[in-house]
């Protein structure tokens, strides 16, 4: 098995599963539709195209520096030229759009050799833009980490905690526990279903299916610990009896 | 003089009220002795050792044995650890130059200084570990012990180590709030004059000794190679 590996990381990112008119929401954790987009994005897909085998890759995500939610209120108004000249401006509908805001997310891609190594070339020279979620959403530093021989949850468990290195430090602690979420395997019975495999992006016609999530928690060494796991001091043992 | 040591419970809802005023739990431990007047071998002297969320210990030096029932019923483990006692007089009467101890030292760290507008100097706190550990350093001369260096002879500092510090405000009846600066230090001594030393360790260093400061301990040394 072979993973590709992504740093989502940006000032906000927004990834939406459920949004429905004026209320656009996000996950606190990258979708599949979303990085699928990414992707494709970077492949030079136009979003009519086909998505090929993109959408059966397995796809995993671990939240390694959860930020915060944000929401804005958005106003817009559309101008309209009046026949004496003037302008009038009539308003849009408001809308409130969710971010995360300062957070770093490490997304994994399982599939074969070929196509995860085709994945990491397009990010590393992207032919569209790459964004998070949403296209005011550029991603800050580079996306792409590499391609491994491991499998997906492996990927997820080993790969090196990419928090930025200001939140590590306020760790503290050698190891944190990052919570993870994964398209679940077909014989497990557990699971969450999130309507979010892209089928298809064209505008006209968007489609998503259904997809099964697992949540998990995996163990990751903190290089900036600076906790010690200190002898406590036993002033008991100096007096005997 | 009695040295008790007793873990106590953070989880139990009173502990939020002792573990959280110096206050509270000055008056707790005074609460222990039938007459908590300092005597000549020395005074109560107590400190508070978290080491986790769910690891905290008090310590005690006394010139009597204390009873803690109240403490243990209130926020320790009533039924399976209660408080241990020992005697104090041992140790310190075997304390000889050139011994080498552990210590651990929770101290107010303060110097005498005069603000604008101020007609007096009072007591300010030291802020930064530097301002802390030279508090320390300057008065350990008085304090019976020296420091033992470490490392090679290019980068010998002092075995000193600011492993702790915070900043304590709480309430005292009758009186506005009262804010206490303290830093524990951890190092390794060396014993020159065993009579400053059990001065230090039985009557304690420095200010806000009642709100847990000042009180110093000794543990052996970590054996060589070790460390």
């Amino acid at each position: 098995m072979t993973v590709v590996a992504l740093r989502l990381a940006g000032p906000l990112q927004a990834w939406g599963s459920r949004s429905r008119f004026v209320r656009r929401e996000t996950e606190k954790a990258p979708t599949k539709s979303g990085v699928i987009g990414m992707v494709a994005a970077a492949k030079g897909l136009r979003r009519t195209d086909s998505l090929g085998e993109l959408p059966d890759l397995r796809f995993g995500v671990r939240i390694d520096q959860p930020g915060q939610l944000l929401r804005d209120f958005q106003t817009a108004q559309r101008p309209k030229k009046e026949k004496d000249g003037t302008t009038s401006w009539s308003s849009l509908p408001l809308s409130q759009r969710y971010y995360v805001s300062d957070a770093v997310f490490l997304a994994v891609l399982e599939g074969e050799r070929g196509l995860v190594e085709g994945i990491d070339e397009a990010v590393r020279g992207p032919e569209f833009p790459l964004y998070l979620g949403r296209r005011s959403c550029p991603p800050a530093g580079p996306v792409a980490l590499g391609v491994y021989d491991r499998g997906l949850e492996e990927a997820l468990a080993s790969l090196p905690w990419v928090a930025s290195t200001r939140s590590q430090r306020r760790h503290r602690a050698n190891t944190v526990r990052l919570a993870t979420v994964r398209d679940a395997h077909p014989d497990e019975a557990e699971g969450e279903l999130v309507q979010d495999i892209p089928v298809s992006f064209d505008p006209n016609r968007r489609q998503h299916a259904w997809r099964t999530i697992t949540r998990g928690t995996v163990e990751i060494d903190n290089p900036h610990g600076t906790a010690e796991k200190g002898e406590e001091h036993d002033p008991m043992a100096s007096l005997g009896g | 003089m009695f040295l008790t040591k007793m873990p106590l419970n953070p989880r139990r809802r009173a502990a939020r009220k002792l573990l959280g005023s110096p206050q509270a739990l000055h008056a707790a431990v005074q609460a222990g002795f039938a007459d908590p007047s300092p005597t000549e071998e020395g005074r109560v002297l107590w400190r508070l050792d978290t080491y986790g969320q769910h690891r905290v210990l008090l310590y005690t030096a006394s010139p009597e044995k204390p009873d803690f029932t109240h403490i243990v019923e209130q926020v320790g483990w009533p039924t399976t650890e209660a408080w241990q006692t020992r005697e104090y007089d041992g140790l310190l009467e075997s304390l000889r130059p050139g011994q080498h101890w552990q210590f651990r030292l929770t101290a107010n760290p303060v110097h005498s200084a005069r603000r604008e507008d101020w007609s007096d100097t009072k007591p300010l706190a030291h802020v930064t570990v530097k301002q802390q550990e030279q508090w320390l350093l300057d008065r350990i001369p008085r304090l019976g012990f020296q420091l033992v260096t470490t490392g090679s002879d290019g980068e010998a500092a002092p075995d000193l180590a600011v492993v702790e510090r915070n900043n304590r405000r709480f309430n005292r009846r009758g009186s506005d709030p009262v804010t206490i600066a303290t830093a524990t230090f951890e190092g390794q001594l060396e014993v020159t004059e065993p009579a400053a030393l059990r001065h230090a360790l039985t009557f304690g260093i420095g200010r806000a000794k009642a709100y847990g400061c000042g009180m110093l301990t000794l543990a052996p040394p970590p054996r060589k190679g070790s460390a």
